[in-house]
Formats: C-alpha cells, sequence, structure tokens
C-alpha cells in the first residue's frame, strides 16, 4: 500500500484560506491529505511552530498567504518569507529534506491553484517518501537535529537578525547606500550555522558530559571549530566544565534561567 | 409621524456598496436596491484591478459580505425601484421586488437545486460566454448567496423542487411591491458596453475571435468559463497574437458616444499583461489614440508593461477587420501615424475595448424619481464643479460611474462623497424637528 | 450573564449535514460518536442545517442544558457564517471567542466528494483540531474606546473647506488650520475653471464665507502642527501660529488637505534663461490681471518635468486640459494670436474634456504631437522671440515654430510640508511623493492608521470636481467614528510580557500600524486600540516576549499536532 504523506497547512484568513474554499465551492477535487490551520495572517507563522510541526511527524508542511502586494495586514506575507528563507537553510542543516517545507502565494480566487499545489505537494511527497521522523521510530539523529533547529529558532540572534532584515535593507535605501542583501545573507549563513551548532552541542551535552574530540566525531565537525563554539557558549552560561580527564574537559550543558 | 431615519440606494455595485457600508456603520438606516440577483456589479466580473493587480473578488468579496450581515443594511436584489415621491427629508419609494421563486428565509445556497436542473442557458455573468442553469447563483460568491429562477428558461420540471431539503423552491411566489420611507436616495446604477455590433467594421458578432474586452476579461478569470486559461472558444486554441483595440465607439462623432470612458487605456494594459502572464509567448498590441495615463499609477503601470512585460503600443486605430473564415483569424488595417505608412496585421483574437456607457435602465430610474440626464446619459450634476455629487433633485444624490467616467478608486470616493451628503439632509431633517 | 470562563472546557460540538452538501458524503453519525471520544467534549450532536433558526436553537439548548462552555460548529467555512454562530453563543452567555469552527464542506466534502471514506477520514481530523484548540481559547474583550466628536482639518483650500462644511452639516465641530494668512490654497492663484469657465475668486469667496460663517467650524490661519500624539477618537494636536501662540487640539478624527506645489522647470526650455518662457501658473496670473500683450503667437508644452523616465515619472492629470482651458481664454481675448500646444498624448478624459478639446480644435488652436524621445527645443532667437524646434510625430517631421511667448506647462509635486506632516502623522508617502493611501482601490481617501484621512492634490494630481468629490467622501468616512462615538476595536491582539521584553525595538519597527511604542522603560508597549492581530510581531519577537490572543503558539501548536493525530494532555 502507498503511503499517503500528512500535510500540514497553515492558511491565512484573507487570502489563502480563501482560496481553498474557492477550491471547495468550484468542487475541484485534490487529493484529501492535507490538514489546514487557519491564522489570520501567513506572518503569524513562528518557525517554532513549523519546527514543532515537522518534529511531530508531517510528512510536509505547506504555507500560504497573499501574493505580495495584497496583504491585508500591509506586509506579513513578505515577514513570513523571510521566516522561512531562513528556515530552509536551518532545516537543510538537520538532515531532513528542506523540500517538505513550502511557502507559495494564494489569492483568494485561485481555487484551482490551490487544488493544484496541494495534488502537486502529495505527488512529491510520495516521492520523498513518508518523512524520517513519522515512523513509529524516528530516525534518532534527524530528530535530534530539528530539536536542535528548534531552539535555533527560538534563540534570539537568529530571531532578531530575520526581524530587522527588512529595516537594515530599507534604512540603507534611505542614505543611498547599495543595498547590503548579500551582505545580509552572509551574515545570516553564518549566524544560523554558528547557532545551530551550538545548539546541537548543548542538547548533547545535556544528555551526557562530553569532551570536544567527542563532539568533533559526533557533529562531523573540525575539532578547533567545536572548541569556538564552546568558547562562546561558555562565555553565554551555556555550558561549564563537568569534570577534566587527563588534560581532557568534558562539558555539560547548565540549566538557562 | 417620525420616521426611522433612512437612505435608499439604487444599485449594488462597488459604489453602492461603499455607500451603504459608510451609512450603515455610522448607524443609519440602508435599504440597497440591486436589479440582479446578486450584488457585487462590474467589480465581480473582473479577474484583476489596475494598477494594483488586486484579485478582484478578493478584496470586492468581503465588502459584500459585510454589507449582508449588517444589521442597519436590507439588501433588496433582483429588485427595482418603480416609484418615487415626496421630497429631500420625506421620500416615499414603491420597491418592485421581482419573484425568484425560491423562499429567501428557506435557501441555504447549498445548491443541490443545480445540480440536478436540466436546462442549460448562456449565463449574463461570463458574458454570455460560459453556462449556468435555469436555477442559478450569478457566481459562486453570489450575496446573498440565494438561488433564483430564471423565469423565462425554467420548464417547470420541478426537479429543484424535489432536490431541495429545505423546501426553499416556490413556484407559487408573487412580486411583491414594498413601500419605504426614506430621507435621501443616492443612484449608483454604474454602466455597461456600447454595443459594438453596430459597427460593423469591426465585425462583432460575425467573427467568432473578435471579442469585447468584459468577454475577455472572463476568459482570463480564474472563475470564468475556460477555468482561467487563455482560449481562443473558437476553436480551444491558445492565441499568439491580440490586438486590442481602443477607442471603439468613442471619442466620435459618428456612430458612438463623444466622450472618453477613462479607464480604457489602463484596463487594456491590464488585460495584455495578464495575456502575457498566462501565455508568455503571445504577442500583444494595443492600438491606441490618445493614451490616457492620468490617474495615479497609470504612468507607471503602462511603462511597466512595456519595459518589463514587452507590449507594444501603436498609435493607430485600425479601420477594419477581415476573417479567415477557415482558420478563423483576423487580419486587420490600420494606419500607423508615427510611422506613417499604412500597414496590415494578421492576429489570433481581437479585442475591442468599447466605451463604457451609463445602462439604459437608467433613462427609465431617471424618469421616475425626475433627474436630468446630461446629453450622454449621465446623471446630471447640480454644479459639476462644486456639486458634482447633487443632481437637479433636492435629497437625491448620485455617484459612481453613472454620474461620469471613472475607475474604481474614484467611484469608492465619490460613493463616501454621496453618502456625506445623504447624512447631511439627515442632520438638517433632525435638526429642524428638534427645533 | 457570562459563565465562569476559568473552568475546565466543557465543549459542545455541532456537526452540520447541510442538506446533503456534507452529510452526501461524509458519515456524519460516525464523526458525531467520534468527536463524543475527544477529551473535554461533553456533548456531541448532528443537524440538518446548524445555520438554520432551528439549528441556532439547538445550540442554544445544548449549552444551556450541559453546561457548555465552549462551542465547535463543524459544518461550511467561517467566512461566512462565523458571526452568526459567534452572536448566537454570545446570546446564550458563552463568551464570541469560545467559539470555534471546523470547515468539513469547502474544505471536505466538496473537494472529496468521490472518496466518501477518507472524506470521513478527513473530517474528523478537522474536528479534533477544532477541538485541540477549543480547549485553549480563552474569553476575549473587545476594547471600546469613546470618540471625540470633532475632526481636524489640515490644509483650507477648496479640499479642506468642502470637508469641513459638510463634517459642519452633519453636526460635527471642526478645526481648520492653514499655514497661510488666509483661506483658499491653489484656487486663490487661478483665473478660470474648467470646462464651465466660472471665476475662481468668485467661487473661492462663496465657500469661504460659507466656512467662515458657520459656528461649528472654528478657522485658524497662519497656524502650522507642531505635533500629533494619541489614536482615534482620541488625538492630540499641537498647533503654533506665526507669531508663537500654541494651542492643544483634542480631536477624534484628523483630516489632511494640504495640497500640492507646482513644479517649477528651472534649466527647461529656457524658463527663467529667457524672459518670455513662462509656466501656466504665471500665464495664470496674467490672464487674471489681465496683462496680456498682443502675442502673435504663443506655444504652450505638455509633460514638462513630468512623465520622465527618473524621478517625476507621474501623469499629473490636470495639465492638458489647463493648456486648453488657457488657450481658449487667449483665443478669446487675443483672436489673432496662435495657439499651438505641444503634447505627447492628451489627458482629456471623462464625459467633458473630449467635447472640450473639440471646440478648442473649432477655435483654431493647433495641436502637435510630440515624442517622449524627441523633445521640443527652445532656441532664442531675434527680436525678443523665441523658436521652437519640435518633431511633429504624426506629420514626420521637423516643425519649426516662432513664437513671442513659450508657456510651459508642469506638474504638481508633493507639498513643501508633506514629509514632516508623514512624520507628525506617522502616515506614509508614496514614491511619487504624494500622500500614500491604506488602500489604492477600495480604501483610497483612507490612512492605513485609523481615524485619518487624506483628499485633494495631497493625494495626487486632480482637479477641484475631483477634490470636492474626494473631500466630501473623507467627510463621510471621518464621519463614521465621530457618529457612533464609541468604537469597539480588535480582541485578537498582541500581548507583550513587561519581564521579558529585552527592548530590541524589533516588533516596533515590524509593525504596519505603528501600534507598538517603547515606553520610558524602554519596554515595547502595545496601544491595543491600534492592533489588529495580525502577529507579526509575535512570531518575530527574539525574546518571545510577545503573544498573540486567540492565536497563541500554544493553540496552533496544539491544532498542528491534532492535526498529526496527537492531542496534547
Amino acid at each position: 500500500m502507498t503511503f499517503e504523506p500528512r500535510i500540514v497547512g497553515f492558511l491565512c484568513n484573507w487570502c489563502s484560506y480563501a482560496g481553498a474554499d474557492l477550491a471547495g465551492v468550484s468542487r475541484i477535487s485534490y487529493p484529501p491529505n492535507i490538514r489546514i490551520i487557519r491564522l489570520m495572517c501567513s506572518g503569524r507563522l513562528d518557525p517554532v511552530i513549523i519546527l514543532e510541526t515537522l518534529a511531530g511527524g508531517a510528512d510536509g508542511v505547506i504555507v500560504m498567504g497573499c501574493h505580495p502586494g495584497d496583504c491585508h495586514y500591509v506586509e506579513g506575507n513578505l515577514q513570513a518569507e523571510r521566516k522561512i528563507r531562513m528556515l530552509k537553510k536551518l532545516i537543510a542543516r538537520t538532515g531532513l529534506e528542506p523540500e517538505r517545507l513550502r511557502l507559495e502565494w494564494v489569492s483568494a480566487s485561485e481555487g484551482g491553484r490551490f487544488a493544484e499545489l496541494v495534488k502537486d505537494f502529495t505527488s512529491q511527497l510520495k516521492k520523498l517518501g513518508q518523512s524520517p521522523l513519522a515512523e513509529e521510530k524516528p530516525d534518532t539523529k534527524i530528530l535530534a537535529g530539528v530539536l536542535a533547529a528548534k531552539a535555533t529558532a527560538a534563540d534570539f540572534r537568529l530571531r532578531v537578525l530575520v526581524g530587522k532584515e527588512k529595516g537594515l535593507i530599507e534604512d540603507a535605501n534611505v542614505y543611498g547606500e547599495k543595498v547590503p542583501e548579500e551582505e545580509l545573507d552572509k551574515t545570516m549563513e553564518e549566524a544560523i550555522d554558528a547557532e545551530y551548532l551550538r545548539n546541537r552541542i548543548y542538547l548533547m551535552t545535556k544528555d551526557e558530559p562530553l569532551s570536544v574530540k567527542e563532539l568533533s566525531k559526533r557533529l562531523d565537525l573540525d575539532p578547533k571549530a567545536v572548541l569556538r563554539h564552546i568558547v562562546v557558549m561558555r562565555r553565554r552560561g551555556l555550558v561549564a566544565i563537568d569534570r577534566v580527564e587527563g588534560t581532557t574537559p568534558f562539558y555539560t550543558a547548565l540549566k538557562v534561567e | 409621524m417620525e420616521s426611522e431615519k433612512a437612505v435608499l440606494v439604487i444599485g449594488g455595485g462597488i459604489a453602492g456598496i461603499q455607500a451603504s457600508l459608510d451609512l450603515a456603520g455610522r448607524g443609519l438606516k440602508v435599504y440597497l436596491v440591486e436589479s440582479s440577483p446578486s450584488i457585487g456589479g462590474r467589480m465581480a466580473q473582473l479577474d484583476k484591478t489596475f494598477p494594483t493587480m488586486d484579485c478582484s473578488m478578493c478584496i470586492l468579496a468581503p465588502k459584500m459580505i459585510e454589507c449582508f450581515r449588517h444589521p442597519n443594511i436590507t439588501l433588496l436584489t433582483y429588485s427595482e425601484v418603480q416609484e418615487v415621491s415626496g421630497k429631500a427629508g420625506n421620500f416615499s419609494v414603491k420597491v418592485l421586488k421581482k419573484p425568484r421563486f425560491i423562499d429567501e428565509t428557506r435557501c441555504t445556497g447549498c445548491g443541490e437545486c443545480a445540480q440536478h436542473c436540466p436546462i442549460e442557458v448562456y449565463n449574463e455573468f461570463d458574458m454570455k460566454l460560459g453556462i449556468r442553469r435555469a436555477i442559478y447563483v450569478p457566481f459562486p460568491q453570489a450575496v446573498p448567496l440565494k438561488y433564483t429562477i430564471d423565469d423565462e428558461h425554467c420548464i417547470k420540471c420541478r426537479l429543484c423542487q424535489k432536490t431541495c431539503r429545505a423546501e426553499a423552491v416556490d413556484f407559487n411566489q408573487q412580486p411583491q411591491t414594498i413601500s419605504l420611507s426614506v430621507q435621501a436616495i443616492i443612484v449608483a446604477t454604474g454602466y455597461e458596453l456600447f454595443d459594438v455590433q453596430r459597427l460593423s467594421e469591426y465585425g462583432y458578432g460575425r467573427y467568432k475571435n473578435v471579442l469585447v474586452s468584459l468577454e475577455f476579461e472572463r476568459l482570463l478569470s480564474a472563475s470564468g468559463p475556460t477555468g482561467g486559461h487563455l482560449l481562443r472558444i473558437s476553436d480551444g486554441r491558445i492565441p499568439r497574437k491580440i490586438a486590442f483595440f481602443q477607442c471603439v465607439g468613442s471619442r466620435s462623432l459618428k456612430g458612438g458616444v463623444s466622450f472618453c470612458s477613462s479607464a480604457c487605456c489602463v484596463y487594456a494594459t491590464k488585460e495584455a499583461i495578464l495575456v502575457r502572464e498566462h501565455v508568455p509567448e503571445c504577442e500583444v498590441y494595443i492600438f491606441y489614440n490618445d493614451l490616457k495615463v492620468f490617474g495615479k499609477g497609470f504612468q507607471e503601470f503602462v511603462t511597466r508593461a512595456k519595459d518589463d512585460w514587452g507590449i507594444k503600443y501603436i498609435r493607430a486605430l485600425p479601420g477594419e477587420v477581415i476573417e479567415d473564415s477557415k482558420t478563423g483569424n483576423l487580419t486587420l488595417w490600420y494606419e500607423d501615424t508615427i510611422e506613417n505608412l499604412t500597414k496590415d496585421m494578421k492576429v489570433d483574437l481581437v479585442v475591442l475595448c468599447p466605451a463604457l456607457v451609463p445602462r439604459v435602465a437608467s433613462k427609465e430610474l431617471a424618469s421616475v424619481i425626475g433627474l436630468e440626464l446630461d446629453e450622454n446619459g449621465f446623471f446630471k450634476s447640480k454644479d459639476p464643479l462644486f456639486a458634482p455629487i447633487d443632481t437637479n433633485v433636492p435629497g437625491v444624490f448620485t455617484c459612481g460611474y453613472c454620474q461620469g467616467p471613472k475607475d474604481i478608486p474614484e467611484s469608492v470616493a465619490q460613493a463616501s462623497g454621496a453618502a456625506a451628503r445623504a447624512a447631511e439632509v439627515i442632520a438638517l431633517g433632525a435638526s429642524r424637528e428638534a427645533h | 450573564m457570562e459563565r465562569a470562563e476559568e473552568e475546565t472546557p466543557r465543549i459542545g460540538v455541532f456537526v452540520c449535514h447541510c442538506g446533503i452538501n456534507i452529510g452526501g458524503v461524509v458519515n456524519v453519525p460516525k464523526v458525531v460518536e467520534y468527536a463524543k471520544t475527544l477529551p473535554n467534549v461533553v456533548y456531541a450532536e448532528d443537524n440538518l442545517y446548524t445555520c438554520s433558526s432551528e439549528g441556532l436553537s439547538k445550540i442554544k439548548e445544548g449549552i444551556g442544558k450541559y453546561n457548555l462552555n465552549r462551542v465547535v460548529v463543524a459544518s461550511c467555512t467561517p467566512r461566512t457564517h462565523e458571526p452568526l454562530f459567534r452572536a448566537t453563543c454570545e446570546e446564550t452567555g458563552v463568551n464570541k471567542y469560545l467559539f470555534e469552527m471546523a470547515n468539513i464542506r469547502e474544505h471536505c466534502s466538496w473537494a472529496h466528494m468521490h472518496e466518501p471514506e477518507k472524506a470521513t477520514e478527513k473530517a474528523k481530523d478537522i474536528i479534533r483540531i477544532a477541538v485541540a484548540k477549543a480547549r485553549l481559547i480563552q474569553p476575549q474583550k473587545e476594547p471600546e474606546i469613546d470618540v471625540t466628536p470633532s475632526a481636524l482639518v489640515i490644509g483650507g483650500g477648496v479640499a479642506g473647506m468642502t470637508a469641513a462644511l459638510s463634517l459642519a452639516e452633519q453636526g460635527f465641530r471642526v478645526h481648520i488650520i492653514e499655514k497661510e494668512p488666509e483661506l483658499g490654497g491653489t484656487l486663490r492663484h487661478l483665473h478660470k475653471l474648467y470646462p464651465t469657465m466660472q471665476d475662481a475668486s468668485d467661487a473661492l469667496n462663496q465657500i469661504i464665507k460659507a466656512v467662515e460663517s458657520n459656528k461649528n467650524i472654528e478657522v485658524s490661519t497662519s497656524t502650522t502642527i507642531k505635533e500629533v500624539k494619541g489614536f482615534i477618537g482620541n488625538f492630540e494636536a499641537t498647533v503654533q501660529k506665526v507669531n508663537g501662540e500654541a494651542a492643544n487640539l483634542r480631536v477624534g478624527t484628523i483630516i489632511v488637505a494640504t495640497g500640492a506645489d507646482i513644479f517649477e522647470p528651472i534649466g527647461m526650455y529656457g524658463y527663467k534663461e529667457y524672459g518670455n518662457v513662462i509656466t501656466q501658473l504665471q500665464l495664470e496670473q496674467l490672464l487674471k490681471d489681465g496683462q496680456l500683450k498682443k502675442w502673435e503667437r504663443v506655444i504652450m508644452i505638455q509633460c514638462v518635468g513630468s512623465r520622465e523616465e527618473k524621478g517625476r515619472t507621474y501623469c499629473s492629470r490636470i495639465c492638458c486640459m489647463t493648456a486648453l482651458k488657457n488657450a481658449v481664454l487667449i483665443k478669446e481675448l487675443l483672436p489673432d494670436t496662435d495657439v499651438y500646444i505641444l503634447f505627447r498624448d492628451l489627458q482629456t478624459y471623462g464625459g467633458r474634456y473630449e467635447d472640450y478639446h473639440r471646440m478648442a480644435q473649432d477655435r483654431g488652436i493647433k495641436f502637435i504631437k510630440y515624442l517622449q524621445e524627441k523633445p521640443p527645443t527652445v532656441v532664442s532667437a531675434e527680436n525678443g522671440k523665441l523658436t521652437v524646434n519640435v518633431y511633429h510625430a504624426l506629420l514626420g517631421e521637423q516643425v519649426t515654430i516662432s513664437g513671442d511667448l513659450v508657456v510651459l506647462s508642469t506638474p504638481l509635486t508633493q507639498h513643501e510640508n508633506a514629509k514632516e506632516l508623514s512624520q507628525f502623522l506617522k502616515v506614509p508617502l508614496g514614491s511619487d511623493g504624494f500622500f500614500f493611501e491604506a488602500h489604492v482601490k477600495l480604501r483610497p481617501i483612507d490612512f492605513a492608521t485609523d481615524g485619518i484621512f487624506v483628499c485633494g492634490t495631497a493625494h495626487s494630481p486632480k482637479d477641484t470636481a475631483e477634490s470636492v468629490s474626494q473631500a466630501l467622501g473623507v467627510a463621510s468616512r471621518a464621519a463614521i467614528p465621530m457618529a457612533v462615538k464609541r468604537l469597539r476595536t480588535e480582541a485578537i491582539t498582541a500581548m507583550v510580557n513587561e519581564n521579558l521584553c529585552s527592548g530590541c525595538g524589533t516588533c516596533v519597527k515590524l509593525c504596519p500600524y505603528g501600534a507598538i511604542e517603547k515606553d520610558a522603560k524602554g519596554v515595547a508597549r502595545v496601544t491595543e486600540v491600534m492592533c489588529k492581530g495580525c502577529g507579526v510581531c509575535g512570531a518575530s519577537c527574539p525574546e518571545k516576549a510577545i503573544s498573540m490572543r486567540h492565536f497563541t503558539d500554544e493553540q496552533v501548536t496544539a491544532q498542528a499536532l491534532a492535526a498529526l493525530g496527537r492531542l496534547t494532555a
């Protein structure tokens, strides 16, 4: 029996939810794999919720908002776009296929488009296969990655970068400076890398104290890079030395207030 | 006898809807009379609106629903104003509610009836390009979402009655006359398309691939007869070359109207962009005389159409269109006034942008209320500059296209203006009563 | 009489057949049985048409009989009947926000008509999702604010005065502030108005008299805005006269009617270089003062400094008709004078202007179309004359005309005080420099910020009739909140947990309505009556200090997990 993908859809009240309504009104058939959750705006969706949904075993998550320029709340959809762009980069590092997350624009009159998207996503997911987090026994490595991603998306640094993105790009315009979007992109990539690894380290050392060597093995990362992260995390009060064996310190995660 | 403060709004298009919502929103009672089974007017027939390319129904539907739900608004659809007497502050109105043969209090709009009706009719909403049943709603987002039986085509087989679980079908329904007492009246009856069949040189009505703009708009619409796929109705082929003719029956002293409809240059640009979005390989030519780009954002819209979308504007008004009866393709002749050459062009589809004229029915309405029309059939303003919304009858105001050619934002603003004037009449009446 | 909502949720689920629309595909009785098994569901039933009066009675009955404090209706899309069901709950003492809908028609039975088993399973899932949220929702209040029934009109031109008069006639108090020493705006500088050719000063004086004699209107000339605080219904504006006198005005609504400036084409076509190259406005003044010379030939050039490739890209709408009007006036006064109008596209739109154009042609005014890429040139010739060289687009050849006066038609531009005012009011300007409305099509004279409106040329170039229509329009828009006196605002708003807020200011910048500000302690504060509940701040806050009422993270997550078959404890 072919597996039936379970898709969770987050749709905005003003455009995409109405588009899904219209598909029904027009009696357009599409695969029954999607479960829709209504939000007022696609911009409402916190990346943490998306990761929670993927961790929960969803085979696919699709976020639908108004076409750029049509957002009922002016630019909420563009904020959603920024968040999901960051999220896809983050998910790519966890081992979970980033294609399991989609962002699409659907207007209230695009019933046909809504149905096509569900059809398309369903068949794409069928080919991709069930989510490694969906089975009775979820893939522990990927699950660890997604949980670390969740913690990363909830962290201050990435949230402030995504939240201030628009402001940083536009303020530059006022002074006539070249839009440093490439610069911002680079900063974002570096921040995602760094914070994701730090959260991986945190979760691992929460389970048991680990040495830099062991962390480097498990993360498949250069020990020098691991140590750099450890140093930052110590300064932030996230890890501390649990014990020293010979010349090798073992680090453990600290409880954060 | 102190009557409740109420305003009659005639016409359920965007102007009538806006005026009604403004009045209802401040606590006044509104009777919104619309001659077709649903409010929405022309905007409901549009796919997108210029220059923002907003989805028309998406921005219209919430307003329509608000009209339906608002406790201060009484919708009288499928109705017409028959008699008006009295004066500002005290009008007596008789409205004829045509029989839908459906009990509106029972119909839930579920649509089972239409699934069983054996009669198919070319539908007015799709400009007769699409099909509806004899029992129908004009479009899926109709407000009110109540079915109507088209008496002209119904064969009284009663299948609908047998299928309806809410027992809403009533073949004995009679026309109803409703008497209203209102303080002010707002006329917002909108427009229709100039009958281009009268201009035989374009072949409309004879050649299958010559369409008028509103028909073409329905073809482009996702909710239209082809589901938004750009196809020629004649043979189902995808067009590769389309020509738009501006000013058809406009700005002309022979056989047309002399005025400029104001919206056609930009709506043709809009439709041209939609063509390029749907079928990127399709070439689009817009034949124009003077490009009317005076509105907010219009010039930038046209510039984008030229630069980003590759739409070609030719300053010429084609004289004649000939059809190749085998293929249905068309050849048009024109004098390119810039290059100073007479040329011909072979295209797959010709879209005529005709003059938009006040509805023929406004003449009747004008005589019922005693309103003056100008030489073009628009409701005459008391003072074209300083009282554009007032008419020759105190207490009766006009807004939207029926007052003069304009686009949606101007109709909306003017509709609010009519609401303000109506509110002034009511305030005056109230202060008179107080003294 | 509200039931205690802090108790354990007692959810009632009402599943609709909708005739056979749902019932014909989904196995409704099975779904009802399933609903009963969900946590906190104490009652479930099915109805033929839940939205009918019988259906609504059954909801009321159920609430009473089973002591329900949460209601879930599984039927059609909430976009049509949610308000109806919410009202039914309120009438029975259940706060309207303790109601949730499960869309099992548009999103289920209608889309999967040929897969009844799968549709039934999907319907169960959809109801489970709704119940998951219903278990967590809390009662909400729609904050009410009083509205001061007076308006501030900024700008005393024809638009501002028309708006003020209408509002005054509707019974509201109006303050007009005008920065010049007298009322009138641009119309003061005009001679005749097209197409009626009525005298601008006569018309203006009538309006000014009406304004000055209206006891509901207070006029303050030589006055400008210094500061604006507050929100709809409760604005506080500090205004200052030229002599330094300041005053505080408490108003409910604000109307921007500040008009526009007129572009001066310095460096173009010999303007200010040659004495006989002037603007239409200057020509207007000459006509008004009766200071016409016996010009042999007058040449008008359209689109000077407008419809450009970059910069002022827009068409200023009124210049073509202004040129036509002035050309006709010149011909009337000097029948032997030749008048040429060099245009790109003649903007003679609407019901009357084409006829005016024809009349102008009949009077012998000559029209030459030129192309954007081949603009005319103006050079000085002997004995003070000017030589205009233009590529006649329709003849396809260069044409040289000698004239004694060249008149340049220039566009209206952003008013010199617009930028400052936009900052005081926190309302945006568009890329063309004019004020930017809430929605180009359906809210053309509102700002996104509630309670502030715009009309006249402050919004975009337009003529008198159009300004008057817009001015009457804002008189209606502003009257609405003032007439109802008390406004109910959105309940689904953002809440800041001050203990978590670190003052980063991300939310302040992101809010499209300017509803969040940092208070004196540097902590974010939401002005609830300005919040529209979009949720962007909540989703972006780096400290997770902001939560969205009725759409909390907990609720949305619970729905997502319920979609996957999991119900949190």
